[in-house]
């Protein structure tokens, strides 16, 4: 370790550490705007300036690195007017459109204008006019008036996606960011770009103009769509009173995992959040009195809980069928292995998950859900389901997910479902399927429950609620612990559980796999 | 007046052609170096030469070469010839006149520090010296002066005639390892300095033209002999280009040290019929102007940054009474924001603010705070840009502004 002294603080740092980094882990906040942790340092913006001894001109933090007994003063009067100086160019040819800039609110731009600002304008010339709609991508707009130079986005595409879309074009007050010739920024990670611009100078069209950001409230969670589990923060609006809301979830920004997804996310886990508010189940239905009707919740445990123990007490489980999908928890998954595998000692347990998607270089894996490999640690030895052959072989059909539509037409579903007595589906989608099962549970998703993850490379990630269940939607882990009260196998068991923790601490305790992770 | 190093064969026929240059004693000092010497003798040498660099900032060349490291890598030498500072025409007089000059320093530059292949990046409005450039180097190769055995010691060299693409940002060094790595011109972050990494990541020597062209006089006739030719600190001659106002404008090797008065008036034949002077930019036109009065100064590096201005690239621009500084003003302030890459805040709209500043008082709607915004706002640039162009734009602009605050004002509205 090295040490160094920032602002009379004596601060340690390994070696290799910039300035600018080893300040802030000691939470001394040095404003920069060019500097990025996943890139090389570029030195351009010079808002990271600071006094070093020793050195006759100010130093950049951003790309110093630490020595021993380094001495650094970041908020001297000299430090504080270069600050002043050069925020006061980069404001000079920034246009005052924060009223209607999407950025505004999370601008960095704004808020060192807050800090440092000199407030009253000298600047009496006519600013630069420039494009402020330029499309640079099937949903990135970009606004060159707004736009600073830091070149995060040219440096992101160069170093991160190594696609190298962006370049910049002409020379000084007329440098340009663009993409060449008729091209577009065209690759799986371009919404990263509205997240690595520290200005509104890059938006895009899914979020441009919808709301303001101070309205959102965020909550860290896991993405679902794909096995790699990146972290994200759900950004949704808590409503307004009287005002009825179009929508919970207006974005999903990246959050930073160097072990998993360092700071990005893809765009399908960035942009596909509709389904979390479109075409919802909110109801228990059951077609017990009639086509469709809401039932209760109850009533709806205490049907399938009979219809299951009828087969158990006839000893005839063997004519059971249970559908499983990998979007389930950990948690959830080792409930059913609990209840269904272990105590009602059911064979005919199955998996269907969404079909398998394009992978990419990157993040995106081929595997449609999140939790595949946590399937497979909780020992679920799947067989391959012969679907039309169904009926001859099942009394009960517990399904979870509606990932069979992947897999068969909804005619050849519904003449299976037919010649099946008993139908259950759990699911968090008005799905075709709704109408042609006989109880259907409506569920939460991963955004709206508590539990975890195992990602593709065996790590397992916990997450909690961040929005409130829809309706009369509950998380599966819930129905499955309720189930198995109204079952009554094996109670002892099942009473010491009241939360997801309890069932990570039990599965700790059962399996080897899910004990490295402390 | 003492020996002439760098124009001694301007004045011949066919100067620029192999025969000429050997039929002069050429190419010996390449022979003396790479047979009777070794690298770290003439690294010596050098040093002890005080061969400050001609480009404009002075570092002295022997200096520069020993911070290269003994890596396992290649190591390139780039002869610095993107001669963008106005005012500035001595390497393109040099390479037009006596390449092999030019030639032969790099060879033993390249022979001193181990390197193999050598680029002179040349800026891209000297066509016709590039061609002249290049056919001096075949001539070369023919004469085995280069190749893979030079004089058939085992020691191989080429060189790579680039030529630039028309920015001013090209020729500060690091801009120019970029471009010639085929990227946009943009300077790089120091440290790390190019003599550890420069071109492809690989340690390099920058030089330009004229101390490159230095170099086989010193190997001859020795350091002593060097010092003599200047200053103790600040050996050798330099080329001084006058421009501007004066009777007879063009190159001038002089020893290092001459009064800037004596060049002005003896040696470039005084102002032009019925001028009198007003000022002079001694070092090209990033250099602090001075005024008449304080011409009386000798020119080298540190007798310059005494009287608070540079030598530079040793331009002199010398401005008669008749013209308004304005007009420089505007000159000098149009062409660092034209010439600004961009990549730095305080350069890109710092120079681009001044210059829009200025354009109002050429159109006499400047007000009294206009010249108090210019200086603020230079200084706002001094020493806060990522490379020297931002203080090659600040410190004329500051010392016009200072210096002749009063005429200005008398453009102000009243």
């Amino acid at each position: 370790m090295i040490k160094i002294i920032i602002d009379d603080k004596t601060v340690e740092a390994k070696e290799g550490t910039t300035v600018l980094s080893a300040a802030k882990l000691a939470g001394i906040q040095i404003p920069h705007l060019c500097y990025h942790a996943a890139f090389i340092p570029e030195g351009s913006c010079r808002m990271c300036l600071v006094e070093i001894e020793g050195f006759p001109k100010l130093e950049l933090a951003c790309s110093t690195q630490v020595k021993e007994d380094l001495r650094v003063w970041t908020q001297s009067k000299k430090v504080t007017e270069a600050r002043k100086g050069v925020l006061e160019f980069i404001l000079a040819e920034h246009p005052l459109d924060c009223p209607i800039c999407d950025k505004a609110g999370e601008c960095k731009l704004q808020d060192y204008y807050e800090e440092y600002g000199l407030f009253e304008s000298q600047f009496k010339e006519l600013k630069e006019k420039r494009e402020k709609k330029v499309s640079i991508g099937e949903r990135l707009i970009l606004d060159r008036e707004r736009c600073i130079l830091c070149t995060r986005c040219v440096r992101f595409l160069r170093e991160v996606t190594k696609t190298q879309e962006l370049g910049v074009f002409n020379r000084g007050v007329r440098s340009e960011i663009s993409t060449y010739d008729g091209e577009l920024v065209d690759n799986n990670y371009s919404g990263n770009l509205t997240e690595v611009c520290p200005v509104g100078a890059i938006t895009d069209t899914d979020f441009r103009f919808q709301i303001r950001s101070w309205f959102l409230q965020k909550g860290d969670s896991i993405c679902p769509l794909c096995s790699r589990g990146c972290n994200i923060s759900i950004e949704y609006h808590p409503g307004f009173a009287r005002i009825p809301r179009k929508k919970r979830v207006y974005r999903i920004t990246s959050r930073e995992n160097l072990a998993v997804n360092d700071f990005w996310i893809c765009d399908l886990g960035r942009y596909a959040y509709s389904y979390l508010d479109e075409n919802r189940l909110s109801n228990f239905l059951s077609s017990l009195n009639g086509k469709n009707k809401r039932f209760d919740q109850e009533s709806a445990l205490q049907f399938a809980a009979q219809k299951i123990k009828k087969l158990y007490d006839k000893k005839k489980i063997s004519r059971m069928t249970l559908i499983l999908n990998s979007w389930l928890t950990n948690e959830e998954l080792f409930l059913v292995r609990k209840i269904f595998r272990d105590d009602l000692r059911m064979q005919r347990i199955f998996m269907v998950d969404p079909s398998q998607g394009e992978k990419d270089k990157m993040l995106l894996t081929s595997e449609r859900s999140p939790n595949r490999k946590g399937a497979e640690e909780i020992g679920f030895d799947f067989q391959s389901l012969d679907f039309k052959g169904l009926a001859g072989k099942t009394d009960v059909l517990v399904m979870f997910g509606e990932y069979l539509l992947d897999l068969a037409s909804l005619e050849e579903i519904k003449a299976v479902l037919e010649g099946i007595e008993t139908s259950i589906l759990f699911s968090s989608k008005e799905s075709a399927l709704v109408s042609l099962f006989g109880l259907v549970f409506p569920t939460a998703l991963a955004a709206e429950k508590s539990g975890s993850f195992t990602n593709c490379e065996g790590k397992i990630q916990s997450f909690e609620p961040v929005l409130e269940s829809w309706g009369e939607s509950r998380p599966e882990w819930q129905f499955l612990l309720e189930l198995s009260r109204e079952l009554d196998i094996n109670s002892n068991y099942y009473n010491q559980i009241e939360s997801t923790t309890a069932v990570l601490e039990k599965m700790r305790e059962e399996i080897s796999f899910f004990q490295k992770e402390k | 007046m003492k020996e002439k190093i760098l124009t001694k064969n301007f004045g011949l026929k066919n100067s620029f052609k192999i025969d000429v240059y050997l039929e002069k004693k050429g190419y010996t000092a390449v022979r003396k170096a790479l047979k009777e010497m070794t690298p770290e003798q003439i690294l010596d040498e050098v040093k002890k030469a005080n061969l400050r660099g001609r480009g404009g900032a002075g570092f002295p060349a022997g200096v520069k070469w020993s911070f290269v490291p003994d890596v396992d890598k290649p190591k390139y030498l780039c002869a610095n010839a993107d001669e963008g500072e106005p005012g500035t025409f001595k390497d393109r007089y040099i390479m037009a006149h006596d390449p092999h000059l030019l030639i032969e320093g790099v060879i033993i530059t390249c022979f001193c520090v181990g390197i193999h292949h050598a680029f002179i990046y040349i800026r891209g409005e000297y066509e016709a010296v590039a061609l002249r450039l290049e056919q001096a180097i075949s001539e070369a190769y023919e004469k085995g002066f280069l190749g893979k055995n030079i004089l058939k010691t085992g020691f191989k060299l080429d060189i790579t005639v680039h030529r630039g693409a028309g920015a001013y940002i090209c020729g500060e060094e690091t801009g120019l390892l970029e471009s010639l790595e085929g990227k946009r011109g943009y300077p790089r972050l120091k440290p790390p300095f190019p003599a550890s990494i420069g071109l492809f990541q690989c340690p390099t020597v920058i030089n330009n033209v004229e101390t490159l062209s230095n170099v086989p006089a010193i190997i001859l006739k020795g350091a002593d002999w060097f010092c003599q030719q200047g200053l103790p600190g600040d050996g050798g001659t330099r080329i001084f280009g006058v421009s501007g106002m004066v009777k007879n404008p063009g190159i001038y090797e002089l020893p290092v040290g001459t009064s800037l008065r004596d060049i002005i008036f003896k040696h470039a034949g005084g102002m032009k019929e019925g001028k009198t002077l007003k000022a002079v930019i001694p070092g090209g036109m990033s250099a602090p102007i001075l005024r008449a009065d304080e011409i009386d100064l000798k020119m080298d590096f540190d007798s310059l940054v005494e009287a608070k201005s540079m030598l530079g690239s040793a331009a002199i621009i010398v401005i008669d009474e008749e013209t308004p500084i304005l007009e420089v003003l505007k000159a000098v302030a149009k062409f660092y924001s034209h010439e600004s890459c961009g990549q730095c805040t305080p350069c890109r709209i710092g120079t681009s603010w001044i210059n829009k500043i200025v354009k109002r008082l050429v159109q006499g709607k400047g007000e009294q705070e206009d010249l108090k915004a210019i200086l603020r706002l230079a200084n706002n640039i001094l020493g806060k840009t990522l490379c020297p162009l931002g203080d090659a734009a600040a410190m004329p602009i500051s010392s016009i502004v200072e210096k002749f605050n009063d005429e200005l004002e008398s453009s102000l509205i009243q």
